[in-house]
This record gives C-alpha cells, structure tokens and sequence, in this order.
C-alpha cells in the first residue's frame, strides 16, 4: 500500500525534524524508530525518548485506508539522504515491510507495530500563551549556555520558564553562574514556573526559527507542549524547586564598568591561552581607568592585557572562570557590556546597557 | 550481712577469660605462645570442629615437673617473671600466669608434660586436679575441649565453624611467620592444613605468605642502634582490600599498633587510597626496656616509650624499600618507565605476567609529549571542567570511533606515536583503548584520570591554597550531628583544601566555594566522604598530617566517573596528560591506571605468526 509519493526533501525534512530525540542505542528497540502514520491526505511523523516527543506532518498521501507503522529512524533518515536531490521517493507499506522507492534504488526496511510504539497521553492544560518563534529563540539563547550537565541537583539540568503577567521569563545555572532573560508577551497571564530539560531546551533551539511565525506555548500538568510550524513538541518537565534567582542577582553593586564587548570578548580570549590548564582562572585588576587582565600558568608563563575604561573608583583584584565571562560575552550581541563589581568576594553582574531584561551573575574564583 | 564480698577463685578466671579467651582462635594463640616460651622446636596442632570441640597443641619444649602442673593451672602463677624489673624487660611472650587458669575456667582441660630428666610424664586434669603418670616421649601436650561448655551465653557468640577455624589458621600463620625455626604443622578435624618446616625467615614469609607475594615484595632492612626493622612489604598494585595481609611484629611478638599502622600507611601514602590495605610481614626489634607489653591482656598491644623515634624509623625504611627499584630476582624485570620523581611501583609490576612493551628510553617518551602539547591544552581543559561547564559543543555530540578515523593513529606507525598512542574509543563506558607503537593500550578511565587530578591537587597544594570556585548557589547537604561537629571543627581544613562551608540548619551544611579541580565532584558526597576521613585521621592536625590522604579523596571524587561518554579528542587528553603526570602508572587506590598489549601478544591470540 502507497503511503506517499513526493520529492524526497518533503520527507527529509520532516523526518530530520523528529529525529534529534531518537537515542542512539536505546534499550528499548522500538525507541530508534519512528511512528509514522497516514490518515486521510497527512503523513505524520512522531519519535519519541519517553521525557521528549516530536511529530511533524507532511502533506500529499494518497487516499486509501489509515494506517501506522515505525521503521528505523535513522536507517530511512540516511538512505533518503542518499538518494539524489529532487528524487521522487515513494513509501510503500506491505505486509510486516516498508518499502522505500526511488529512482531506480529499492529498500525494504523491517517495521515494528504502531501499537507498541510509546505515546505522551496529553494532559491538561492550565495556561497557553503565543509569541514569535523568533523572540523564545533568542531568550533561550540568552540563558541556555548556563544550564548544568549532570549535576545530582537534577532541576538545575535545564531551564527556568516563569510567565508572569506580560512577562516571560527564562533562567539557567549551573550553580556557579547564572544567566537571566526576559521577553513580553501580549497577554496577561496567571504566575507559573516550570523546569524544561537540558535536551528539550537544546531540541527546542535547534527547531525554532528566526522569524515572526507563532510559537504555541501550553502548560499542562507535569508536561509542556510547544507548536509552531508543522511541528509539535511536547516535553515532560523537571519536578523540582528551582533556585531562588531573584535573591541571587546581586543589587547596589557600587562599581560599574561599561566595557566593548568584542574588544572584552577577545582580551580574555588572550588571556585565556595561558591560563592554568588546572583552573582556567583570570585575575581582572580594575584601577582608575583601566582594566586589566592576567593569567598566568603552572609553567609561569605569563599574559596581561588591558582596556581603557572610563572609571575613578576604587581599584579592585578579582579572579574568574574566564570560561564563564567567555560564554556569556559570546551569547549577548550588543555593542557594549556593563559589569557591576563590589568586592573580590562577591559576585559580578554583567548587563546590556539600555536593556533591562538580562541578566548574568557569576562567582568570582580565588586563584 | 555485708553486701560487699569477694569473688570465688572460678568465677574471677571466669571473668578474667573474657578478656583472654574471647574465641577458639585466642586460646589457640596462648598455647603456642607457651610452647614458644618453653622452648619447642616442633609444634604440632590438631583442631576439631572450628576448635571449639577440641584444641589440642603438642610441643616437644622443657616440659614441667609434677609439682608444677598444678601450679600452671593457678591464677598469678607463672615460671617467666619474679619481679617488676622482669617485667619491665619482657622477652618471653606470656608472663601474666593467666592464661592456661582463665582457659580451664571456660572449658575443659588436660595437660600432660614431662621433663627431659623425668622418668616419665604426668597428665593433670584441671576438673578436679587428679594427677596420673601418662606415656610421652617430651615436652608437653595440652587438650582444651568443648570450650565455653558451662558459660552457654558465650557459646552463642561463637561464630561458624569455618569462621572459628579461619580465625585459628590466621592466629596459626602469625605465630609461625614470626619463629621460622620452628617447625608447625596444624590439622583441622584429621586433615593436614599445614606443615611448615624449619626454615629461613624468607622461606617461611613465602611459604606462609604464598609465591605472589614474596615475588612481588620488596626487602625491608635497616638498623639503627638497638633498632632493627626486617621484613618484606608488597608493592601497592598487590595491596589488598583487608587488613589480613598486614603483620607487624615487636620484638617477636604480634601486635596491632596505631603507631606501626600510621607509620606504614604514611610509607605508602603516595601510591595508595586510605581505604585500601597494603601488605607486609615485617619485624621490629628493640630493646625489650623500649616497650610496654602489659597494655592488655591479650598482649596485641604495645606501648613504646620512645614513640617519635620508631615511627621515623619504621617510616624511612619503608618507603625507601618501596621506592627503590625492582632488583633481579625480585619479581619481574624492571620495565623501564622514564624517571618522573619516584618511580614507586614500577610498571613491570602491574603487568608482571603479562606483555611487556618495547622499552623506550626516557628521552624519547618526554620528547613525543611536547609534540601534542596543542593538542592537549583545549580539549582536556574542557573534559576536566565538563562537569562545571556546559559545552554543548563536546557533550552533546559524542561520535564515537564509528566511521571518525583515530588523529595521526595511521602516519604514526614507526616511531612518531606519543608513549600511550592515540585514543581509538571507548570500551563500555570504562575503558580507552589506544593504539601505540608496540600495540594496544587499555586506559582505565576513571584510575588514570583520578592520578591526574590528585597529582595536579597536590601540587597545587604544594604551592598554597588552591583554586576555589565559590558557588552562586551554595549546595546544601543533610548530615549527621557528629558530620555537623566535624565539619565546624575543621573548617579551617577544609578552606585550605579549597572548600567553604558553613551550618544551614541544625543538621545541614551549605556548601559555598569548592576547589576548581574538584567542580566536576558530586559536591556532598565529596564532603561526606572528607568528614569520614576527619573522623578516621581523629588528631585536629588533620590537614597537615594527612593532607595527601585528603587529596586522594577529592581525586577520586572529582574524576571522571564511568560511564561518561568521552570524544576522540578527550581522550587523547587523557592520554596526554598520563604522559607527564607523576606516577601516573597507578590510580590512589594502588590499581594500575593502564596496560599494554603488544601486537605479538595479540598475534598469540590468533595463532599467527610464531
Ligand atoms: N607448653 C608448656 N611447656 C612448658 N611449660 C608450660 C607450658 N604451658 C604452660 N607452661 C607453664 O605454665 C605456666 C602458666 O602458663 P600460663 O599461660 O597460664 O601463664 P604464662 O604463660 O606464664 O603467662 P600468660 O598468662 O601471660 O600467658 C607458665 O608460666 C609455664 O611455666
Ligand atoms: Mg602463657
């Protein structure tokens, strides 16, 4: 039975949109395939890692009875790819096989049943609030680089979604450093925070464009589902209480340093070839000014650079991750960056200047 | 009627032996130690049922007369001291007169015995203290039965027979480790469990302590005045999980001393994890004035009086056997491993019967090292800070070996390959494999990055406080009263080492800043683990005695865990990096970190060749 026939990108394309989830050896055999199935003139396609499920639809089956079935994501992802542009390819069920066609090429891939195939029921919903792919793409641009990566604190692995009121926030930590954004949206809405996964996250931005289209947002019980295009991504999000962040970002921090990013950016970037392998550490020596910043190796080997900058305070020796200054410099694209300072103690606080929305927090590191 | 009165002669030994006779097996060890005393040169030991049926031990030493047998039985009798000057200079093993009065208070006994000018021997039975003439050629026979028959509440104690036995078997190798002249023999319930004969102090360390480990083992020897210290101690990748393979003699004499053990565990303490136990036989001599024996009735412990003096010592001499080189005859030939400091343990141990590689000389290894220096720095910044950091970039992209060809592994062939070669995969999430001139390498992942981490702590250590990171958002941990009480009595400690910590709650503490090494650490299992070593080390001086002990904690904590999906190019890291680190040969618990497979060795496998 035909189950569709169209130029091979049409398939591509869905199919790569799904198959970011698809785990590459999983226990259960089933999880490396795909649910593909046919009803009416739509071809839907759906994977799925249990916490995480993505279906896209694409147009021009044939008519004929509904039917599903899952084959191995990854084998059609890559004999489709295989095949030349432009080829007319045609999927083809009989029997427990599916066939894949296309010019003079022939495939028959083994299948599994629809019906084992495991499925997020959908919950229900509490609130759902739209904006533009374009806006969530870059808030979670702005934060995502600061999430943790398997630390035993499992709600830090992901990402902070609050809404409140017209506001949409967007939080990541690693416990070290922190980062913060903002977005407004045109509805009010009812206070709710939930925690997206580190993988959602990272499939979300991989899949958002960068453009006005909508983006769906729906909060539903222990799950959040987010539509946009021909694409719907639902998510299972992380129990757990996050961090605190308001208390977190520092206020009256007295020395304030406007600096170029770029010019920022790739001082540390220097620096940063002789730093200790053991530590990555900075020293930043602000002084009426100027700025300076040192490292230095096991091998004493040593690198200094220095910005002029328009500041009279007090001189102050501070050391960082030049990792984390690096990250977050690399993720904001103003012209300029401001830094609040206060002791060699506490934390810095690095601003966009004219834009109240983001935030980032890091620890400073004794070296 | 005064409520105060004394105690009937019976029940005192009663109580007496719970001291003494606390199993089988301490029985056991009073009767050899009287035959030792008495002089025997053979001394043959038959058990029944774990001992608790039947220990019967028959030596062919001075003997007693008639009028001593039942003297030997009396409490506070003894033949081996008159006065508190001999006690002060002790030189047999028993002199408390206890003992065999304490045995026949909780089971059954008989002694027979005849010295050599007597006619003949007499057997004394301690129930009643009938005395009979009795057929022995000389020396002594002492049968202890059914022990604890009339204190049934002790009997419940008793564990299983093979337990009982196996305590017996250990108290039988100490005593016979310590008198080589001595012949032993032992049987358990009619069948022959060993028969040592008389033999030099090396023959009979190997004949006790099995072939491994006197081929591994390397000499201790040194004397300094009336000071002496002679033995054997097995390097750390033989060391062993339990402390049964640790005997430490003083002055002939078994004991479990806190000041020996420290001693010896600081000997060790570069190339071995405190929790794991090293292995040796080694004796210490002095002069008897020197140490207090009467500490405990069970005489394991000893008292010195110049304590400071025998813990430097023993120290030295053992590090020093421990760090020279294996000589011929002792084990396998050195394999040779460029000098980075001391070489202590030398790889030709770990692989002792296994492949060896082709020797390469020292130079040529530090010279293929700076080749990869580019190549190191990035990628194992990152896999070391992973943990810390987010770098979508390595982790979420773990291609492993399929189809991604090995860096260089293919030109390198000849000499251009660094030392450990180039990093083909990942073997179950455990092990690297590489490829290198003479073969196949096996890295263990966690083992050779744990060497690194603890070597890169300790120096920079070495050069003061380490790097710390301070958390933005503390982490808080549950912890016990006594962990609250560690923790706050050392913090001080524990900010030289890096971390900051401060009480959340009655019983939970916030943890505020962490060593950089250790960011990939799970921080309150750390922490735990460092208030465990706080309890365990006891002193206040914590840090400065046991600092490297410390280190290796955060080591082991703060490495790669298995499990952990490496790239390529981390791997080659890891490899760099085992390169120039110290001693890298061995992970802190004393395991080998890697291993070599040469091609012959894989061409055997496959029947080529030849
Ligand atoms: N196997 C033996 N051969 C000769 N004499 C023995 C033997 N066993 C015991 N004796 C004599 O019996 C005495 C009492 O022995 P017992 O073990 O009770 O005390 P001890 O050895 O003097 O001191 P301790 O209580 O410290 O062992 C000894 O002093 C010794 O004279
Ligand atoms: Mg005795």
């Amino acid at each position: 039975m035909l189950l569709l026939k169209v130029p091979k990108n049409d398939i591509l394309a869905p199919l790569q949109s799904v198959s970011g989830v698809v785990e590459k050896r999983h226990t259960l055999p089933i999880l490396s395939n795909v649910l593909i199935e046919k009803r009416g003139e739509t071809l839907t396609f759906l994977a799925t890692d249990i916490e995480l499920q993505i279906t896209t639809h694409a147009n021009g089956s044939e008519g004929g009875e509904d039917v599903a079935v899952t084959v191995g994501a990854r084998k059609l992802q890559d004999i489709l790819r295989a095949l030349p542009d432009g080829t007319e390819v045609s999927l083809i069920l009989d029997d427990k096989r599916m066939q894949v066609r296309g010019g003079k090429s022939r495939f028959s891939l083994q299948t599994l049943p629809a019906a084992d195939y495991p499925r997020m029921a959908p919950a229900k919903t509490d609130a759902s609030f739209t904006l533009s792919q374009g806006h969530f793409k870059a808030l979670l641009g702005l934060v995502q680089y600061s999430m943790a990566q398997q630390d035993i604190r499992y709600y830090l692995n992901g990402l902070l979604l609050v809404v409140m009121g017209r506001e949409l926030r967007a939080v990541a930590t690693d416990g070290h450093r922190l980062a913060f954004g903002s977005t407004e949206l045109q509805q009010d809405m009812p206070h709710s925070e939930v925690i997206l996964p580190r993988k959602t996250v990272i499939e979300l931005s991989r899949l958002l464009a960068d453009s006005d289209e909508p983006l769906e947002v729906v909060l539903a019980g222990n799950q959040a589902v987010f539509r946009f295009g021909n694409i719907e991504l639902v998510t299972k999000l992380i129990d757990g209480k996050f961090p605190d962040y308001e208390r977190v970002i520092p206020k009256g921090h007295d020395k304030t340093i406007t600096l170029g990013r770029v010019a920022f950016l790739q001082a540390l970037q220097r620096a940063a070839i002789l730093t200790s392998e053991k530590h990555r550490g900075v020293r930043v020596v602000l002084s009426a000014g100027s700025l300076k910043i040192i490292s230095n190796n096991a091998e004493q080997e040593e690198a200094q650079d220095e910005l002029e900058v328009p500041y009279q305070g007090d001189a102050l020796d501070i050391g960082f991750n030049v990792g984390y200054l690096v990250d977050v410099l690399n993720n904001v694209s103003s012209d300029d960056i401001e830094c609040h300072l206060h002791d060699s103690n506490s934390s810095a606080l690095i601003t966009v200047p004219g834009n109240a929305t983001f935030r980032y927090v890091v620890m400073p590191m004794r070296i | 009627m005064p409520s105060i009165h004394s105690l009937p002669d019976v029940l005192i030994s009663q109580i007496a032996a719970g001291e003494v006779v606390e199993r089988p097996a301490s029985v056991l060890k009073e009767l050899l130690e009287n035959s030792l005393d008495a002089g025997a040169t053979d001394i043959q030991v038959q058990l029944a049922e774990g001992g608790v049926r039947l220990i019967r031990v028959a030596d062919d030493g001075g003997g007693m007369d008639r009028e001593d047998l039942p003297l030997s039985l009396l409490r506070h009798a003894t033949s081996k001291i008159a006065s508190l000057e001999d006690l002060e200079r002790v030189v047999s093993l028993g002199f408390r007169g206890e003992a065999l009065a304490s045995i026949a208070s909780v089971a059954r006994v008989s002694i027979a015995s005849r010295r050599p000018e007597a006619a003949h021997a007499w057997k004394i039975e301690a129930r009643d203290g009938t005395l009979a003439p009795a057929a022995l050629a000389a020396g002594t026979v002492v049968e202890v039965g059914d022990l604890y028959y009339n204190t049934p509440a002790r009997r419940k104690f008793l564990k299983s027979e093979a337990t009982e036995f196996g305590h017996c078997d250990e108290v039988f190798r100490r005593i016979a480790l310590a008198r080589p002249g001595v012949r032993f023999q032992l049987q358990h319930n009619g069948k022959l469990i060993h028969r040592l004969a008389a033999a030099d102090p090396e023959r009979r360390i190997g004949d006790v302590m099995g072939e491994d480990f006197s081929a591994q083992a390397r000499r201790v020897e040194a004397s300094a005045g009336s000071l002496a210290i002679f033995g054997f101690a097995a390097l750390p990748a033989h060391a062993r999980a339990s402390r049964d393979s640790q005997y430490c003699y003083v002055n002939g004499r078994f004991v479990r001393d806190k000041l020996l053990s420290h001693a010896l565990r600081e000997a060790y303490r570069d190339v071995l994890h405190g929790s794991h136990h090293p292995a040796y036989v080694l004796f210490v001599e002095l002069d008897p004035a020197g140490v207090d024996v009467n500490v405990h009735p069970a005489k394991t412990e000893v008292r010195f009086r110049d304590a400071r003096s025998i813990h430097q010592f023993v120290f030295h001499a053992v590090q020093r056997a421990l760090a020279s080189p294996l000589g011929a005859g002792q084990g396998t030939a050195a394999y040779p491993v460029p000098d980075h400091g001391a070489d202590v343990g030398g790889a030709g141990f770990i692989r002792s019967d296994g492949p060896k590689p082709a020797p390469v000389s020292p130079w040529h290894r530090q010279e293929q090292v700076r080749l990869d220096v580019e190549q190191r720095v990035p990628a194992y910044v990152d896999f070391v800070r992973a943990a810390a950091d987010s770098r979508p970039d390595i982790f979420e992209a773990p291609e492993l070996a399929a189809g991604a060809p090995a860096p260089r592994a293919t030109e390198a062939g000849g000499s251009g390959a660094p030392f450990l070669g180039y990093a083909l995969g990942q073997l179950h999430g455990v092990y690297v494999l590489a490829q290198n001139d003479a073969g196949l390498v096996l890295v263990d992942m966690h083992a050779a990055h744990e060497r690194i981490l603890y070597e890169k702590l300790k120096n920079a250590a070495d050069g003061g406080e380490p790097a710390s990171q301070k958390m933005l958002i503390p982490a808080l941990l549950a912890v016990s009263a006594t962990e609250m009480a560690l923790a706050l009595e050392h913090g001080a400690d524990l900010q030289r080492l890096g971390f900051e910590v401060a009480a959340a709650g009655p019983l939970e503490l916030m943890v505020r800043a962490v060593p950089v090494l250790a960011a990939g650490a799970r921080v309150p299992d750390l922490i735990r683990a460092l208030l465990d070593d706080f309890r365990n080390f006891g002193a206040s001086d914590v840090l400065s005695a046991h600092r490297n002990e410390l280190l290796a904690t955060v080591a082991c904590h703060g490495a790669v865990r298995a499990h952990r999906v490496l790239s390529l190019p981390e791997m080659n890291a890891l490899l760099r990096e085992m390169e120039v680190t110290e001693r890298a040969d061995q992970c802190n618990h004393g395991r080998p970190t890697w291993t070599q497979l040469t091609m012959s060795d894989l061409d055997k496998l496959f029947l080529r060749g030849k």
